[in-house]
């Protein structure tokens, strides 16, 4: 006889593996016969095809379509609803940029007068020449000269934090550093995660107690670095030129690359298991670490995150 | 040339324990695989394929932009050690040129490409065990990726294999019925039923045809309640996991204002 | 380079006139373009036109020893080549996807289906085999290439007739045409393809065999390739609109009627062409 055994599967989540034997159809569809049933407060899931309800009495959002009459969902994620908009937020998907938005990105390209960033959106964020401050003070005009020497200020592969200023026509976003807080990032290192589990906060700049000062880019990349104190930030009127566009790390001392690579492994955890991050998770998780006393590598291993998750789960 | 293994036994069942109608068994396993977007791996008994899906992202190249929509771009890998026999095959082998193409267009009608202009879908397909529904399983694969992906769907595309020995149907052929059935492969929309894909290859009298033909495209039906079971799955663990953390975690989720 | 697309007022005139059922050519929407086939002085030779989409396909047939694994089973291949000389949005050198599919569709169609008993072709068994070649030429793109290459494949695998032969223990003599008439190829059935061009507005009514202006702005192609004898040999919808099984299956009817109405004008043109040699080889 043939067995239907090839490789075993992982022992992973419980939905790694669907047998195809049912008995019963569970099938949780999500039925809008009346359209009071947006009212209940219960989370809705549907799946791309799913019928929402009519399109007469609604408005189709993000996430859906309109087929026949019906708003039809074209992603599977939780619907929402503002008033008389129904939309549909996809679970795992790409950056959905916003004005005002804070990044963390990557330059890709140097082009005339522009850089392109990488900054996990569907396509290439703009940051234009005339959107960043230059050596000299900010209300300095841009030269032809600055245009030949652009990549002394920003090169391909640097890393950068800035703010989503406008969109282009096509949908791509334009980008700006015209802030002291914004500009090239040293000293630290990059988590990528999803974007979802970065949730919009009063501050993406967080600085914990370790020593660590962290930028949450609602892109879902991660600066994890080396704190630098207020006073050194905000410096004078005219700022320091080689310091913001600086290719040097400075020293850092051996307990805060320990507390930097404990950050950068609690978010990795915390995102596998898709734990939405805030600067009190994070400091709970780093506390919960610290008093564990495990080694910095003792948190990949699949018990020690889950104990981790787990006590995070019981705080909250 | 006959092969020496009956098709279908007096009993009425295959030469794997199957009865005509039945599908192989399928596991779906959509957990994240390294840097993609989305991924998922889809087994038809011994039949195994891995897509990984990346995008909607900045197109490589200036000839893959499109102006008001995104480009999808697929690939497919044939492993050497897919099959029986070990083999290599050359990327530029017609036959696998041929199955991206295939899957490139099934998809790009149901793919809402026109909401991201100027950007590529990367779809790479890694074929990791052969027997039998190669494209269906393709099909599979990369319908729950994109979904995975977040990647809007006007609908799942379901595909199923089928065959006729003598003047019996039979659904989800392996290798070996593949081999000496004529047999074909639907891609079904289960929502308005229409069908994006279908391939046949070999001779068949039209009446065969058509009898197996809608016998299939039930059969997709079937297939798509466990790729629905398989994506709510996966979406109900994640929107738990990012619940469970925060007591207000999602309050712009939940329907609180009313 | 592909060539710009078509212009709005030339989309929306054709869009409008097959909503119609007109067509720019005057054809009905399932209606073929009369098959003009031209033989030449060679056996195996055939120009075939659709309309202006022409295709020549040529056959010969040379001895060579069969592999070892078929050692009963004479050889078939065809060679296909869509160059610039058919349009210039064809380029030079590299494989375009319509090469990719139109020669895995004549793979598919003239010799995997069996077209050709390819035992009959074994003259030696594990010795000496015929290996029969079909080349293909595609001279012009007016839409719809495929099916004329697959007609002027089959009318010359049909037409083509091989050198009789004698078998004297391990001698084989190979007899001049002049000598004696040579023989035709042992063929089992004769598929015919068929195009369906589909639009993404779907109050237009699919539409047999596109010319090019229509391919270039339809949402879809679905070719079935059959015989006189209600086979399919192939079906292919690869992708585009999606379609309810129902117009699938219409298709397959409408593509069934063609095929017998094609296999009745292809043996005429045969034997008329057959007739008009006889008189060379007495």
């Amino acid at each position: 006889m043939i067995t239907f055994t090839s490789f075993p599967s992982s022992p992973g989540g419980e939905y790694d593996a669907v047998r195809r034997h049912r008995e019963t159809d569970n099938d949780m569809d999500v039925d809008f016969d009346d359209d009071d049933d947006f009212s209940s407060n219960r989370l809705r899931l549907t799946l791309p095809g799913d019928y929402l309800t009519s399109s007469q009495a609604f408005m189709r959002g993000h996430g859906t379509y309109v087929h026949e009459d019906q708003v039809v969902a074209s992603v599977a994620g939780t619907v929402e609803r503002v008033n008389k908009l129904i939309t549909v937020r996809a679970i795992r998907t790409r950056y959905n940029p916003e004005v005002g938005d804070l990044v963390v990105g990557r330059i890709t390209e140097v082009q005339p007068r522009r850089w392109k960033v990488d900054a996990n959106s569907r396509q290439d964020a703009v940051l234009m020449l005339s959107s960043v401050n230059l050596p000299g003070g900010v209300q300095r005009r841009k030269l032809e000269s600055d245009e030949l020497q652009m990549r002394n200020f920003f090169e391909e592969g640097d890393l950068l934090v800035a703010e989503v200023q406008a969109f282009f026509s096509d949908g791509a976003m334009s980008l700006h550093t015209r802030s002291l807080k914004y500009g090239k990032l040293r000293n630290g290192q990059l988590v990528i995660i999803p974007p979802i589990l970065v949730r919009r906060l009063k501050s993406h700049f967080i600085t914990l107690p370790c020593g660590v000062d962290l930028i949450l880019g609602l892109n879902g990349y991660i600066w994890v670095s080396r704190h630098i104190k207020a006073s050194d930030q905000a410096g004078e009127e005219g700022f320091d030129a080689e310091a913001v566009y600086s290719n040097q790390n400075d020293d850092i001392d051996e307990p805060t690359r320990g507390a930097i690579a404990r950050v950068t492994n609690i978010i990795h955890v915390l995102a596998a298991h898709f734990v939405p991050l805030t600067d009190t998770i994070l400091l709970e998780a780093y506390e919960w670490s610290v008093e564990q006393e495990e080694a910095n590598k003792g948190l990949f291993q699949e018990d020690v995150a889950e104990a981790l998750v787990a006590s995070l789960h019981s705080r909250s | 040339m006959g092969s020496r293994v009956e098709i279908l036994n007096e009993g009425g069942f295959r030469s794997d324990g199957r009865r005509q109608y039945e599908l192989r068994e399928v596991t779906i396993d959509l957990s994240q695989q390294g840097q993609a977007d989305g991924a998922a791996v889809i087994t038809h008994g011994l039949t195994r394929v891995m897509v990984s899906v990346f995008g909607p992202r900045e197109a490589k190249s200036r000839s893959q932009t499109i102006h008001d929509r995104a480009n999808i771009n697929v690939e497919v890998a044939i492993s050497p050690f897919s099959a029986g026999e070990r083999r290599k095959r050359s990327r530029g082998d017609k036959r696998i040129l041929e199955m991206a193409a295939t899957i490139k267009s099934t998809f790009e009608p149901v793919v809402q490409t026109t909401l991201y202009p100027r950007s590529q879908i990367d779809v790479f397909v890694q074929v990791l065990q052969q027997d039998g529904g190669l494209l269906q399983g393709c099909i599979n694969a990369t319908t729950l990726a994109l979904v995975n992906a977040g990647i809007p769907l006007l609908d799942f595309v379901c595909a199923v294999s089928g065959g006729v020995y003598s003047t019996s149907p039979m659904l989800d052929l392996t290798l070996l019925e593949e081999n000496d059935l004529p047999n074909l492969t639907v891609a079904v929309m289960p929502k308005t039923g229409k069908s994006t894909l279908v391939t046949m290859e070999t001779r068949l009298h039209v009446d065969r045809f058509e009898e197996i033909f809608k016998l299939v495209c039930s059969a997709s039906h079937a297939l798509h309640q466990e790729m629905k079971d398989a994506v709510r799955v996966r979406t109900t663990s994640l929107v738990t996991a990012m619940g469970t953390t925060q007591s207000n975690v999602g309050g712009d989720t939940m329907m609180d204002e009313s | 380079m592909r060539p710009p697309s078509p212009s709005i007022p030339e989309k929306e005139f054709l869009f409008a006139s097959l909503k119609a059922s007109l067509r720019l050519d005057g054809r009905q929407p399932l209606q073929l373009r009369t098959p003009e086939l031209t033989f030449g002085p060679e056996l195996g030779w055939v120009e075939c036109a659709l309309g202006k989409t022409r295709v020549l396909a040529q056959v010969d047939a040379k001895m060579v020893k069969p592999p070892p694994e078929r050692p009963f089973e004479g050889m078939v291949s065809i060679h296909s080549e869509i160059s610039p000389i058919a349009s210039p949005e064809y380029e030079f050198g590299r494989a375009s996807e319509e090469e990719v599919t139109m020669t895995r569709m004549l793979d598919k169609v003239l010799r995997r289906s069996d077209t050709i008993d390819k035992e009959s072709l074994c003259v030696i068994a594990g010795q000496r085999v015929w290996h029969v070649r079909l080349a293909i030429h595609c001279l012009s793109d007016e839409g719809n290439m495929l099916d004329c290459a697959c007609l002027a494949g089959i009318v010359a695998l049909r037409h083509f007739r091989r050198p009789e032969i004698e078998v004297v223990g391990d001698e084989v003599t190979i007899h001049d045409p002049t000598e004696r008439a040579p023989i035709p190829l042992a063929i089992h059935h004769s598929p015919f393809c068929f195009t369906f061009a589909f639009f993404a507005d779907t109050s237009i009514p699919p539409i047999l065999d596109p010319s090019h202006l229509e391919q270039r702005l339809s949402a879809g192609l679905v070719s079935i390739a059959l015989n006189a004898q209600r086979e399919i040999c192939v079906l292919q919808k690869l992708g585009g609109v999606p379609l309810a099984p129902d117009s699938i299956l219409n298709l397959v009817e409408i593509a069934v009627s063609r095929a017998k109405e094609l296999d009745r004008l292809v043996d005429d043109k045969l034997k008329v062409d057959w007739s008009g040699r006889r008189v060379e080889f007495r």
